[in-house]
């Protein structure tokens, strides 16, 4: 069973993508921020992480680049949520690492495909 | 008095409020549990109802009421070798990558907060001594503070009763304890080794001197704080600590609800937080 | 016997930063090449008048995130107009970890923040409505769910509207009942808003 982080403060959200990932078969966990996300990847690993921007504490752009900056962490595809549609923030997050990016509010068709592209389960 | 009840619905969205919180979440094989306390404090509150007691935890100004129910929510007790596997990291991890980065002989130094009646840092004194090879080579200090006098007063006389040293290995408890009344003291060798001071960590003044820590203990204490006072207290642990020192928290706390500017870190037994190297 | 005993205090020299730490030169040591001395600094002026313009400029150009953390703080507790002006002023930054502080901070401050929450509800710019929705999140004020009603009554942006409802679904009761059935209309197409407010339907209905 793929394993995937949905790291977003808003509850419903993470309830959302919870719903539509459980339902396709994926195993989910959840974190409200960059650091609670981070705490959990270094005690599970992950083979797919969902990131939103705006978080307390820390942002998905700082959770990124500090998954990208471990050895052990970097490899995990990530795909990039937000409410935020400007060209420079999409520029932004593939520059902190993320593999996808996707603008709010995404449809659960939308979610799945490009998880399993990122998973290497469909091509492109 | 009617039967309180918490519905299904209701336990979600407490369960939900409550995790972001503290980061502490419930399954649902803890409904029972988590029921069980809600309903003892809609009584005590005399809220009536869930709903209503729902608004004083989410809208009480004070954010008194939250507290209690945390309290309430996890269990506090202290004992010796409570959450052992972190006195574990520290002897096998962290205690070693300090001493191989150390660029004087001074001593080591370690802050242990609460010190509550004392099991904490004895234990920690204890561990050095019997599980530390490196304690051949270096000297360490361990300093213990409270807030309350009271039982800085109980720490320093060191008199523990039969439960609270029954996760002790037997040659442990006849090595550093006698036997008093219907309990053990710790030998006078551990009591002189750990020195107990009082401090309000919310208290510029009281924390200031504390400084050029190696590794600070704060275990199940900030989870009770407000989230202005946890960010002041991990604020100033930051001060107190030496660039690259760690500062372990108790197994149901996490940094996500505190502060970003610590480093996870991942060792055999433990994830502990550093202050950055880099940092000044 | 290796373990020694110590008072706290470090075997540095206990404070040169006691000696004259006047106000005046607190806001020359915000600009000091050392972070622990402008960590420093920030701390001691939060019993200084008329300082917030100092601790402003500093945050605005301050790169060290522990000294920023500070900084927050210390603005968090003055809460004067000048601070709550300035956290306002920071929503619009394109700096997205300093606007999440800001929005971290003003959560903190109900009695100053509500005057003003209208206003920022109103803004032109989506993503400054967004922020102030995200400040409602753990404001303990009255009229939270108030608000919240009005943006999903009226926001016209989807992403307003749905990180609003998403807080509904926390502190909604029957007053919004009735919003939240039209939100889904006003959004027929999207799942998400749908999935949302059926969330906070069925909580409200619950109680």
């Amino acid at each position: 069973m793929k394993r995937v982080l949905i790291v977003d403060d808003a509850a419903t959200v993470r309830m959302y993508y919870r719903l539509i990932l459980e339902e396709a078969g994926y195993l989910v966990v959840e974190a409200v921020n960059g650091v609670e996300a981070m705490e959990k990847s270094l005690r599970e690993s992950f083979d797919l992480y969902i990131v939103d921007i705006n978080m307390p504490k820390q942002d998905g752009y700082g959770f990124l680049r500090e998954l990208r900056g471990r050895d052990e962490l970097r490899q995990a595809p990530a795909l990039m949520v937000s409410t935020e549609a400007a060209d420079h923030d999409r520029k932004r997050a593939y520059a902190a690492g993320a593999n996808l990016y996707l603008v709010k509010p995404v449809k659960p068709q939308e979610l799945l495909v490009n998880c399993r592209l990122l998973l290497g389960e469909v091509r492109p | 008095m009617a039967e309180i009840t918490i519905g299904k619905e209701d336990f979600l969205k407490f369960r939900e409020f409550f995790y972001r919180k503290t980061g502490i979440q419930f399954d649902d094989a803890k409904r029972y549990f988590v029921d069980r306390r809600l309903a003892e404090r809609i009584e005590a509150t005399d809220s009536r109802s869930f709903r209503n007691y729902f608004m004083l935890l989410r809208f009480e100004a004070s954010g008194e009421e939250l507290q209690t129910l945390t309290n309430l929510m996890t269990v506090n007790e202290t004992y010796f070798f409570r959450e052992e596997y972190q006195f574990k990291c520290l002897v096998n991890s962290i205690l070693p990558e300090i001493t191989t980065q150390k660029k004087d002989s001074r001593p080591i130094r370690i802050w242990s907060m609460p010190s509550s009646s004392g099991e904490e840092p004895y234990s920690i004194a204890m561990y050095l001594l019997e599980y530390w090879p490196g304690i051949e080579k270096w000297d360490v200090e361990i300093i213990s503070s409270d807030i309350d006098t009271k039982i800085l007063g109980q720490a320093r006389r060191g008199l523990y009763s039969p439960r609270s040293v029954q996760h002790l290995p037997k040659n442990l408890l006849a090595k550093y304890f006698k036997a008093a009344g219907d309990g053990f003291q710790v030998s006078e060798e551990l009591r002189e080794a750990v020195e107990f001071t009082r401090v309000n960590l919310m208290n510029q003044a009281d924390v200031r001197a504390y400084r050029e820590f190696d590794v600070i203990f704060c275990r199940n204490l900030l989870i009770y704080f407000d989230d202005l006072s946890r960010r002041q207290a991990a604020d100033t642990f930051y001060d107190a600590l030496h660039p690259g020192g760690f500062l372990c928290l108790g197994h149901s706390e996490s940094m996500s609800r505190i502060s970003s500017l610590y480093k996870a870190r991942k060792f055999a037994d433990s994830v502990v937080y550093q202050k950055p190297k880099e940092a000044r | 016997m290796p373990i020694v005993k110590k008072a706290p205090a470090a075997s540095r020299d206990q404070d040169e930063r006691e000696l004259q730490r006047d106000c005046a030169s607190l806001v020359l040591q915000l600009a000091d090449g050392d972070p622990t001395t402008r960590r420093w600094a920030a701390k001691d002026l939060v019993g200084c008048p008329d300082v917030s313009a100092a601790l402003i400029g500093r945050l605005r150009q301050e790169r060290d995130p522990s000294v920023r953390e500070i900084i927050l703080t210390a603005l968090t507790q003055r809460a004067d107009a000048q601070a709550v002006a300035a956290l306002v002023e920071c929503l619009r930054s394109e700096d997205v970890s300093l606007r999440n502080e800001a929005i971290e901070a003003m959560k903190t401050l109900p009695d100053e923040v509500a005057p003003i929450m209208g206003g920022l509800l109103g803004d032109a710019d989506p993503d400054v409505r967004i922020f102030a929705v995200n400040v409602l999140e753990s404001l303990r004020h009255e009229l939270v769910e108030q608000w919240l009603k009005e943006v999903i009554e009226r926001d016209p942006h989807v992403n307003v509207c749905a990180t609003a409802v998403d807080l509904l679904g926390e502190v909604g009761t029957s007053y919004s009942r009735e919003a939240l059935e039209k939100l889904k209309e006003r959004f027929p197409d999207e799942p998400y808003i749908r999935f949302a407010a059926d969330i906070a339907l069925k909580r409200i209905c619950s109680n």
